[in-house]
Formats: C-alpha cells, structure tokens, sequence
C-alpha cells in the first residue's frame, strides 16, 4: 500500500533502529516540527525561510513524511523567487501536509508504546 | 634493464652493458650479474656504449668486479666509453688496472 | 587468499546537528553500531566539545545555527594539527556547489539524508581505515626522526673523537690558508697538516668514496698514519706506501681514498707532490704569474697491494710567495638548475680574473654560489704558500720521558747498501736514537736537517753520481727528479755510511756526525770559494749544514763529511 504521505518502510526501520526510543523519536520530531512550521508561519525574510525549509526538509525525510519533505524542498530553493502570496500558499500547503502526517504519528506513538506494554506481560 | 649480461658461447667471457647512470643506484644489479656464475668466467668486458656517467661508486664496483676476477690477476676490459667517462677514468688513474679499449 | 578482517575498534564520534529529532535517530544508529557518541546541537558547541573531549571521528550537519558545519569543521581541522579526524557531512546539499563547498571546509565525505545505516556502517568504516593509516605515518615518522637524530648525535660523537685524534696539526699555520665545511668529514673529505722534525710541511687533501660514517672511520687510520710518521721524518714516499698498505688492509675492496699529498720545504725552496685520482692541484708561480697543473698521476690510497703501489713524487722548484692550491672535486662537480657542471674551463676563468691572490678563495666561492644559485658547503680548498724559512716556526717537539736516564757516552755505525738505500729511509731511526740524549732535544729541528742534508747529498751525489747543477732551473728539476729515481732503481752497489759519537763534556755534550759515501767525491776547496747566494734552487747544502751545526768539514775528497752539535748543561 503505497501512502503518499508516510513512508511505512522508513517507519519500521525506524523502530528497528530506536527500539524504545522510538516514542521519543516521534515525539523530538513533532516537537521540532510545530517549532519550525511557527518559525515558517512568521515569515520573516528569505535567509530564514530558507534555513528552516532545510532542516525541516532534513529531518521529514528522516522520518519517512514524503510529502512534507517534497512541499519543504520546494521552498528551500523558492525563497528568494516566490512572491509573498506564492509563499504563503506554499508554507500554508505545508502547514496542512504536516496536519495530515501528525495524527499518523502520534497513532504510531500509541501503537508502539501498546505493543511494549503487551509484550511486557508475557 | 639497466645492466645487461650476456655470456659467451664457451662460457669463457662475460659481458655486462651498463646503461643511463652508473651510480650507486646500479649496485646490487651490478653485483649479481656476475657473482653467481659458475664457472666463473675467465674475462669479463663492461660495455660502457650507453653508460652516461660513472661516479666514485661505479669506481669502486669495477674494484669489487677485479677482485671477484682474481685481483692483480683479473682480465676487464672496459670499452665503449664516452668523453665524460673517459675523463673520469683518467683522472683516477684507473686505466692503470684494468684494460680501457 | 583470506581478506584479512581488521578488528572492530569502537570510536568516539561526536555528532553535531541542530534537529532535535535527527541528532536523537543518528545517535542511536551510531550506538547500535558500537561507538560512543557526543552530541552537539550548534558548530560553535561541537567545536567545544571536540575542543575537550577529542573524539576521533566527527558527522557534521551543514546548516546549523550559531556558527555553520563548515565553520566548525574548518576549526575542528586547525585543532587536530596533524592527526587526521575524518568529518563526515550530513547533507541534504544536493548540488554540486554545496558539496564542493564541504570539501573545502576539509570534509571527508558525505552522507545524505534520509539516513541509511549501511551506508553510514560502510562511510565510518572507510574513514576509521583512513584515519588509523595517518596515525601510523605520524608514528613511523616520528621513529625515523627519533632513530635520525640518533644517528647525527652518532655522528657527532665519531666526529669528537677523530678530533682528537686527528687533531688539526698545524693547519693554522700562517702559510696555509684553507676552506672546509664542518660536516667535511662526512662527505669523506679530510685536510691534514703537519711539520717534520726538519722544519718541512706536509699537507694532504684527501676524499674518501662514500658518505657519512663508512667514510669518516676510514680517516682515523689514515690520520694516524700521517701525523706519527711526519713527526718521526719520515719523507712522503714512505708515509704513502704505509697509507696506501692500511687502508687496502682495512678498507672494504670498493672503498678508497683519493689524495693529494705535498711536501713543502721551506729550506730547500721545493715542493714535492703525489697526486691519486684528485682533481688537478696548482702550483702558482706568482712571478710569471703562470700555473702549473699537479695532475693525478697515480690511482687512490687504498686500492692497489703494497708490492704494486706506486709511491713516486714529483718535486718542483718554489720561490718565496708561490703558493700551491688544491680542492676536492666538490668545486668541479657543483651542478646548476640544468645539471650542468662547473667544470675545469670555469675555474680557469677564474684564475684568470684573479688579481689579488689573497682573494682567490672568495672569488671561487662567488663564482659557485652565482652558477648554482646558492652557497653549497661541501667544496674543500686549501692553499699553501712558501714562505721564507726564518718566518716559519714549527711547533717545539713534546716528550713523553723526564729525560733524566738518557744515555751520554756512546757511539754507533752503520752502513747502509744498495738494497736497503733503494727502499730505506734510515732517518727516523737515527733521529729518534739521537732524541734519546736529552741535552740535544732543543736542537732537533737543525739536526734533523743536518742529518737529511748530509745523507741525501752522499746518497743523490755521492752514490747516484747526480750533478747538482741539473736543479738550475725548473726543467731540470723534474729532470733530477726523474733521473734520481731511475739510477736509485737499478743501484746494485755502493753505500752510505754514518757514524755518531756522544761524548759529555763538563756539565752538558758534544755530538759528532760523520756520513761517508762510496761516490767520486767533488772539489771541496771550489765549492766553499763560491759566494753565498740567496736565491738558489739547490747547492751541496754546504751552507746549510755550516750554518747549523759546529765545525762543519769535508775530506776524503768530499766522501765524508763531519759536524759537530754542542749543549750545556740544562737547566
């Protein structure tokens, strides 16, 4: 099944990788993310724009949000062109993607910190 | 190969080409090209045609090569040389020891 | 063949990147993999903490905050020096100009994100091999230094003690002026100088083949030859056969040494030189202002067996102010940029524009240093002038003994035949014998001279019938020379004899010398009629020997010549 928005290959090697950690992952991820979409939101200038595009596009890849890390990358290498409506519509398109992937997250949070629990019990 | 040999039909007469640069650099080449022959050649030729140069080195591996030969008694011939190395053999008097053709 | 697997080694990596959530996931895949880790969230903090902590690998985030990846890592690179810490850039730097822009900062590699776990496995891995290659150059270099200061201190120590064995004789005499560099030893380069009982000096210019120790150990010997023999009076020919015989001894068969050996007599106003295999020496005639080549005539020291060296001279005449010049082949050989040589033709031309003698050695070196660009300092140059006699003042001869049991009433003869005149120098000896007598220590520079003067004129004109008149002028020099050389081979007959009688009188003694030959004699009366000259190139020596010791006379026909030596008491 192929979810346009989250890469569920990069999920799995994720929690392969964190093992209990990875709820914190999920967690310093959406963390870091509201951080930088309230950075974005700003819109300050375009050096500012730019850096923020980066790392958010960085770390979405890491985490396997396609989408988002797509829609970041096209505003990392727009700042500088994009008129201040383009940008707009393009950081409120990122805005709306990240509302998307982040309730997908935070289920896999639940899902994982349930399976620890189960898995204790036995 | 910068040191070339080549043995007479009888065994009797060795000869070594020396070519570019006889230095120090040419030692052990020089050395085994007529230390392990048996039997031991009755006279010995350096060809210096291609030889560009000889320093106090060479001088003294010509002394070790007489020795191996018999000494006093050593038949070397060195031929082919040219001007610069010519004067070199001059000047240390080599002609006196070995045979300069 | 089995790839050989090197072992797991657990680094310490310091990860420095500003997203929580990145820095958090790359943590734990480097843990997972057996390294300890540090983090840094900005370049600023990961210089710090490689600043104290030093880990050994460093994956740097390109963009942070504060202070940027290339930044820091430029830091982190001046703080390592020497030892190589790979830096690993974690980019999402997809064009080329970013990644160039890591290179320059001194990054080692990259690794894109999203990260993958083999590839960062496989990157660490490639980087650790690379970085424990470096250590191990720094630490073969350092060995090599260590053991290469080793060796020089080695040096150092051979070159204290050939010092002091070859100590520098009378090289600083006012006649010889020399150019040599410190390390001369060990270019196989050797100077030496030394006064004979009789007041002459003798100089050898000298190169071993080889460099450093090989060729500085084979100078001790040499050296001591040398020095002991010229003390003693022994002439050149013996003191090069002797030479000759130790280092063909002692030297491997393709070590030699070429030399240059002079004889100056200031008495005599003569020098005698032996040149095997050095560059041309020069005899400068400041008169005609002309200079005659002293070439290479004979093969270096130590390569043919005693029965077969060749210990012939060759003797020219000197005026007061002429001046024999010598240098090694280092002068000839200086190369320039295009390996051109310096060469003979040069030298000449620098002869030639030579107007102050006394500025010779500059000018030489000026030339040198403008063909090659720069001064090189392994060129040996020495010069020798003669001087009138009275100018020169050898240094008085030390004894080992208090002198106070010599002997003081005694009297020997010998007679020495033709085999033992053609390879016998029976000088040393009989001076030695006469040094015994403490009274006449004072006097051994006359009475050596004395003594050469009485035996070489029974033995060139009495014995070998040589006229002295041949030596009138500088051809007829090397004529005599020649000529003494050729009638001294086939001598099969005649002798020399020499008697010595000490006798004490009241409180000091009285030495006599008689030396007798079996020649024709010479008309005594004739030639103590002619007037003293002052500048002649030989005589009978007559003079010399009224001048130096008592009662000087002749009978027998000019056969036998006597002369006295007198001391007092001492004090």
């Amino acid at each position: 099944m192929d979810d346009p928005h989250l890469n569920r290959d990069v999920l799995v090697a994720l929690q392969e990788v964190m093992e209990d950690e990875y709820p914190m992952l999920l967690d310093t991820f959406l963390a870091d993310s509201e951080e930088r979409l309230s950075v974005l939101r700003q819109q300050t200038d375009a050096r500012q724009l730019m850096e923020t595009a980066h790392s958010f596009k960085g770390s979405s890849s890491n985490m396997g949000a396609v989408r988002l890390a797509d829609l970041c990358h096209e505003l990392e290498h727009r700042a500088k062109e994009y008129s201040p409506p383009d940008l707009q519509k393009l950081i409120r398109e990122i805005d709306l993607e990240f509302a998307v992937v982040r309730p997908l997250y935070e289920a896999e949070r639940e899902r994982a910190l349930f399976e620890k629990a189960t898995v204790r019990r036995f | 190969m910068s040191v070339v040999t080549e043995v007479s039909q009888d065994g009797q007469k060795l000869t070594i080409s020396i070519k570019g640069r006889f230095d120090f650099a040419k030692h052990q080449e020089f050395r085994e090209s007529y230390e392990h022959l048996i039997p031991k050649p009755e006279s010995f030729e350096v060809d210096l045609k291609d030889a560009t140069y000889l320093d106090s080195s060479a001088l003294g591996m010509l002394l070790l090569l007489r020795d191996h030969a018999g000494g006093e008694n050593a038949e070397i011939t060195l031929t082919n040389a040219n001007a610069d190395v010519r004067k070199i053999l001059a000047i240390s008097n080599f002609e006196q020891i070995f045979d300069v053709a | 063949m089995t790839a050989v697997q090197t072992p797991f080694e657990a680094l310490t990596v310091l990860i420095a990147e500003d997203s929580a959530a990145d820095r958090l996931l790359l943590s734990t895949i480097v843990r997972r993999q057996g390294h300890d880790v540090l983090t840094a969230a900005n370049g600023a903090e990961a210089v710090e903490v490689f600043r104290q902590q030093r880990p050994q690998l460093v994956l740097m985030d390109a963009m942070m905050p504060v202070m940027d990846g290339f930044e820091a890592a430029q830091q982190i690179k001046a703080l390592a020096g020497e030892t190589l810490v790979p830096i690993i850039f974690l980019t999402s730097l997809t064009e080329s100009e970013g990644l160039a822009r890591c290179l320059e900062a001194g990054g080692d590699d990259f690794l894109a994100k999203p990260y993958n776990q083999v590839i960062l496995a496989a990157k660490i891995k490639a980087m650790d091999r690379l970085r424990r290659l470096q250590a191990t150059v720094l630490q073969q270099r350092d060995q090599i230094a260590r053991h290469h200061n080793y060796l020089l201190n080695e040096q150092r120590v051979a070159k204290a003690v050939f010092d002091k064995v070859a100590h520098s004789g009378c090289l600083n005499a006012p006649n010889i002026r020399y150019l040599q560099s410190p390390y001369a030893l060990f270019n196989g380069d050797l100077l030496l100088a030394a006064f004979t009982p009789a007041g002459d000096m003798h100089v050898l210019l000298g190169d071993f083949t080889g460099h450093g120790l090989p060729a500085a150990v084979g100078a001790m010997p040499l050296a001591e030859v040398f020095y002991g023999m010229t003390a003693k009076g022994y002439g050149l020919s013996e003191t090069l056969r002797e030479m000759n015989a130790k280092l063909k001894r002692i030297l491997p068969v393709d070590m030699f040494c070429c030399a240059t050996l002079l004889c100056l007599s200031f008495q005599r106003r003569s020098v005698e030189v032996w040149n095997g295999g050095m560059p041309d020496g020069y005899l400068h005639n400041i008169a005609s202002d002309e200079r005659t080549p002293l070439t290479a005539r004979h093969l270096p020291l130590g390569v043919l067996s005693p029965e077969t060296f060749d210990d012939r001279t060759e003797v020219f005449p000197m005026a007061v102010g002429d001046r024999v010049f010598l240098l090694s082949d280092g002068v000839i050989d200086t190369c320039d940029a295009s390996e051109q040589l310096f060469g003979v033709e040069r030298l000449h031309q620098v002869f030639a524009a030579n107007r102050q003698p006394e500025e010779l050695f500059e000018e030489i070196e000026q030339a040198l240093r403008d063909f090659r660009g720069e001064a090189r300092d392994d060129v040996s140059m020495v010069e020798v002038s003669l001087l009138d006699a009275t100018q020169m003042s050898p240094p008085t001869l030390v004894y080992s003994d208090s002198g106070q049991s010599c002997p003081l009433d005694w009297s020997v003869s010998f007679e020495f035949r033709a085999a033992s005149l053609k390879r016998f120098n029976p000088l040393p000896y009989l001076l030695q014998l006469l040094l015994e007598v403490h009274g006449l220590r004072a006097q051994s520079g006359a009475l050596y001279s004395v003594l050469a003067e009485l035996y070489s004129n029974a033995l060139e004109h009495g014995v070998l019938g040589l006229d002295s008149n041949l030596k009138r002028d500088a051809s007829g020099f090397a004529r005599y020379y020649q000529e003494r050389n050729a009638r001294l081979d086939a001598l099969h007959s005649g002798y020399v004899r020499v008697h010595l009688e000490v006798v004490p009188t009241g409180e000091g003694g009285c030495l006599s010398i008689r030396v007798e030959d079996s020649g024709k004699g010479f008309d005594i009366a004739r030639v103590m009629e002619r007037p003293a000259e002052n500048v002649r190139l030989s005589g009978r020596g007559v003079n010399l020997v009224q001048q130096l010791g008592r009662n000087a006379s002749w009978s027998d026909n000019g056969r036998s010549a006597r002369v006295e030596f007198f001391w007092d008491a001492l004090a």
